[in-house]
């Protein structure tokens, strides 16, 4: 019987058996479904408990107001804690007649019958993350969607790329970190609440109890320890200091005369298309409007590692061209008196600002006014350093987005007043609560307001300013007295401050236009 | 030991049975059934200890002996070391072991034999073929390799079975017994639970019945006179015994019907068993001595694709496996052991005039008696009460209805014959002298034919 050539020179002596060739064969198919199960099992497991997935959401307007950006990694807390905190601690919000998340001024979107449409306030994006534990961060729409109402009976109406001038972003931060040093936040005490919202899988759980929830809690103690200085001066609603956090938690800066205040307005961010080249930044200390987004989101919570370029970018496409908010439908509008107000504008305005015509563009437009010349509060001004400049290019050094175009200015930047109406309040620090208001000398303007209401002042073209609450709800007090925070500046003939009534009455009534 | 009648149970078992239509007379109506262990030469070249072996029989005052399982071909053995009678060459042994035996008034039946894919040791000679069947599908409990048989391979074997019947009465044997059950290559085609054939050979029962049929004819074709043919049956499958989910196999109905056939062929009598493997719980019934499958079952390691596993089930040592096994291995066999397929061996002995013999563990000679006498079956035919006791045709002659030491159906001969000298294994029939059991089990290799020269 001849035997079956060996297929391959092997170091058998005989070739194999039909039995041995069947057990090879089944030995092969049997590593073969193993290695398949194995590789099956990891993709689950790696799907499951290992990969990061952050929530992405179809319609990009979602994308803005609940899609990641890459915070969640860099400064997030851990979806379930983060629910369970206002729960446990309401004593730390602020008291103010809201409750949760909503009593810092965050977004809830609702529908017709009251009831929150989402898990979360709007700013506020979830990723998850190795042990199937889900992030919550903070996004763009933290910072820049706000609401606004013709008056007390008016639904409020959210308003994507506005600043968000009920936020009291800090105060957020403050809330946790007061969170993470009551002795009630303990393992056990988070994941009683924690059970009582929500059954985990076993390795979520796991996860939650070993490592999340006391990873946050010591994350946010050493975070609470070295930003304690933010709390000496803090920005309130409405309003951030940019770079102090930076300068603290980044860059562990300790030297008092370094960690001047630096509180700002939050600025709109829609139509970014007309600031191309721009100086951008209050203090126009960067004119690519790429690393300003890449910029604001490190501000967000994002790191130089986990931003998450592809989805900031989704973002800053739609960006370039969403509009500004036109005055609405109904308010108080009289045309013959805007009209009137045109000439005004181009008389006063458009030099430094633009004309909505030439979308804003012109050769002062966009940039720097030295701080002797304008007046305003030097503070914002004084709070960004070449020090602090050099510190900005070390980050990310190895990443393509590396700054480059950060540079110290010496005065404050001119805006394009698209959508100026809803912007309010005014000047870069926010000091001014209306634009009537600014168009009247310094000493005219109010050195005390309340700040957070969303009923607008459809006459003075502001928020709401002298009540100090509403419907329940508190306002606090912005006092212009304190350090950083003058309404002083941009002031002058040059400024419009000294024309008739009339005439502001008039420029006013076209600046609702713009 | 009487009856009502005042007649003894041997009165029943002494009586002689005469076949009618091959004139084959034995003295008795016990059979020594065929079992047999590795005395031979590898190659199958018969050796002394098989005749000694036979002897011990046929001294102990059996009627007949049905030999070992003889392959008819190389291809069809299933352990080495067995006699075969593959060639001509194989025939003055066959004459030896028929002369040794008829000096004891004893008749010899050889029972011709293949394995089909039930190899439990193919041995070197078969190492690179596969073996044959009725299908291709492997065997299910060992991983048996197998292919189905081309016609011309069919014809072959169906010659084989010829000319080995014609070795065999050219020997001076007294009849042939086709080995058509227990799984092996005959029953292979007889049962529905393996035959998957969609040729003349396989689907139906006369299709499946045709290679027993056909040599049948062989043996008729290439024998003179009317020498004795008998076909060992099995009554029922029990295919799917070991894992319920196989098929179940031919039932009684089946192999009635067959038995029908096989008297029409001018068969000359019937032997019934059962199960389409072997061995099988209900064959031959007993116990599954799982310390003795973990010693000898590596023998068969190599022989199936399935043999690892079932070495892992054995030799477990966490020890749960093995006595899941064998708690299976005891559900599926059932309470009865003596006599375990009367019933069916009754219901084919009801349709045919031939006799019929009842094979199944008997050893009380009440029950033997009460076979005859209740026209269950003509014989019974026996093996492990034989292989306890040689000489048990003896006691029952002299009145007991069982021997002192009984044969315990432990089932450790059976498993033993894989590797070892067949013999009585069963330590507390030896009151636990090892050594005295060992004499016992060696004493078939005595008188060699040195010593016999010698003598």
């Amino acid at each position: 019987m001849p035997l079956p050539r060996h297929p391959l020179p092997r170091w058998e002596m005989d070739p194999p058996t039909p039995v041995e060739r069947h057990i090879r064969d089944r030995r092969r198919r049997r590593a073969f479904l193993a290695f398949l199960a194995v590789a099956a099992l990891a993709m689950f497991v790696y799907w499951r408990y290992l990969a990061d997935v952050p929530r992405d959401y179809t319609r990009v307007e979602d994308q803005f107001k609940y899609g990641s950006i890459g915070s969640e990694q860099g400064n997030g807390v851990p979806y379930w804690i983060w629910k369970v905190l206002p729960e446990m601690f309401p004593e730390h919000l602020p008291r103010n007649g809201l409750s949760g998340y909503e009593a810092l001024g965050f977004v809830v979107e609702r529908d017709a019958e009251g009831r929150p449409l989402h898990d979360t306030p709007v700013g506020f994006s979830r990723r998850r993350t190795v042990g199937r534990v889900e992030l919550v961060g903070l996004n763009c729409a933290s910072c820049h969607v706000s609401v606004y109402r013709g008056s007390e009976s008016e639904e409020p109406r959210v308003t994507l790329g506005m600043p968000a001038h009920r936020l009291d972003l800090l105060s957020y931060f403050g809330f946790l970190i007061r969170c993470a040093r009551d002795p009630r936040f303990t393992t056990d005490n988070l994941m009683a609440a924690i059970d009582r919202r929500a059954s985990l899988d076993p390795i979520e759980r796991l996860a939650y109890r070993s490592v999340a929830i006391p990873r946050t809690r010591e994350r946010l103690l050493a975070v609470g320890g070295r930003a304690e200085r933010l709390f000496e001066h803090p920005s309130g609603v409405g309003r951030i200091d940019t770079f102090t956090p930076y300068k603290l938690i980044q860059f562990g800066y300790r030297d008092p005369e370094k960690l001047r205040p630096g509180n700002t307005d939050l600025p709109s961010i829609w139509n970014q298309k007309i600031r191309g080249g721009m100086q951008l930044h209050w203090d126009g200390n960067n004119t690519s409007v790429h690393e300003r987004n890449i910029s604001a989101g490190i501000g967000a919570g994002a790191s130089p590692t986990s931003i998450d370029l592809a989805r900031l970018a989704r973002i800053e496409a739609w960006l370039w061209t969403l509009p500004p908010p036109k005055w609405p439908e109904g308010w108080k509008f009289d045309a013959g008196l805007a009209e009137r107000g045109a000439p005004i504008y181009r008389r006063y305005c458009a030099d430094c600002h633009g004309l909505p015509e030439e979308d804003f563009q012109g050769r002062r437009v966009g940039t720097v006014v030295p701080i002797g010349e304008i007046g305003t509060d030097p503070e914002r001004l004084k709070s960004y350093t070449v020090d602090f400049m050099n510190n900005q290019y070390s980050l990310g050094v190895d990443q393509d987005w590396r700054f480059h175009a950060f540079r110290k200015t010496g005065g404050y930047a001119n805006q394009p007043l698209d959508g100026i109406w809803a912007r309010a309040p005014y000047l870069h620090n926010g000091s001014v609560p209306t634009l009537r208001h600014l168009l009247s000398p310094a000493a005219e303007r109010p050195g005390r307001f309340h700040v957070g209401d969303d009923v607008y002042d459809q006459d003075a073209l502001g928020f709401s300013w002298e009540r100090a609450g509403r419907g329940g709800v508190t306002f606090p007090e912005f006092d212009a007295t304190r350090l950083g925070d003058s309404n002083a500046g941009h002031e002058g003939p040059a400024y419009g401050t000294d024309l008739p009534e009339a005439d502001k009455a008039a420029l006013l009534e076209y600046l609702k236009t713009l | 030991m009487t009856d009502g009648d005042g007649r003894s149970a041997w009165d029943s078992i002494g009586e002689p049975l005469a076949f009618p239509r091959s004139g084959l007379t034995v003295k008795n109506r016990i059979f020594r059934s065929s079992i047999s262990g590795s005395f031979d030469s590898y190659d199958g070249t018969g050796g002394y200890a098989r005749i000694n072996w036979e002897e011990k029989f046929a001294r102990g005052g059996v009627g007949a002996i049905i030999s070992s399982f003889v392959p008819v071909a190389r291809r069809g053995r299933i352990l080495p070391s067995y006699a075969m009678i593959h060639d001509d060459s194989t025939i003055p042994f066959w004459g030896a072991v028929a002369d040794r035996v008829h000096a004891h008034g004893c008749k010899f039946i050889i029972q011709l034999s293949h394995s089909g894919r039930q190899q439990d040791v193919p041995g070197v000679e078969n190492r690179y073929r596969v073996a044959l069947s009725s299908t291709s599908d492997m065997d299910t409990f060992h991983g048996l390799l197998c292919r189905s048989m081309t016609k011309g391979e069919i014809d072959e074997v169906v010659e084989q079975f010829g000319l080995a019947a014609r070795r065999a009465q050219r020997a001076g044997l007294d009849g042939v017994e086709t080995h058509s059950s227990h799984g092996y290559l005959i029953n292979q085609f007889l049962s529905s639970g393996i035959n998957d054939r969609t040729d003349e050979y396989g689907g139906p029962l006369e299709n499946r019945a045709r290679l027993l049929r056909e040599i049948v004819r062989s043996i008729r074709a290439h024998t003179d006179g009317h020498f004795h043919l008998q076909c060992k049956i099995s009554a029922v499958d029990y295919n799917n015994a070991i894992y319920p989910w196989e098929k179940k196999g031919n039932v009684l109905e089946d192999s009635v019907r067959v038995c029908q056939w096989l008297e029409e062929d001018g068969v000359d009598a019937l032997h019934v068993s059962t199960g389409s493997i072997f061995p099988h719980p209900r064959s031959p019934a007993g116990d599954f001595p799982i310390d003795v499958a973990s010693e000898v079952y590596g023998r068969m390691l190599y022989s199936g694709v399935r043999g690892g596993f079932n070495q892992r089930v054995f030799s477990a040592r966490l020890g749960i496996a093995p006595r899941l096994f064998r708690w299976w291995w005891r559900r599926r066999r059932g309470p009865i052991i003596e006599g375990i397929n009367a019933a069916h061996c009754a219901e084919i002995k009801a349709h045919v005039s031939i006799p019929v013999l009842l094979n199944g563990g008997i050893q009380r000679a009440s029950l033997a008696a009460r076979v005859i006498r209740e026209g269950i079956a003509d014989g019974v035919t026996i093996a492990r009460p034989l292989i306890a006791n040689n000489d048990l045709p003896k006691h029952w002659e002299a009145g007991l209805d069982q021997p002192p030491r009984p044969c315990t159906f432990c089932n450790k001969c059976l498993l033993n014959a894989l590797a070892n000298p067949l013999g009585c294994y069963e330590l507390s029939r030896y009151a636990h002298d090892y050594d005295a059991m060992m004499d016992e089990v060696m004493s078939v290799f005595h008188p060699s034919p040195h010593e016999a020269a010698n003598l």
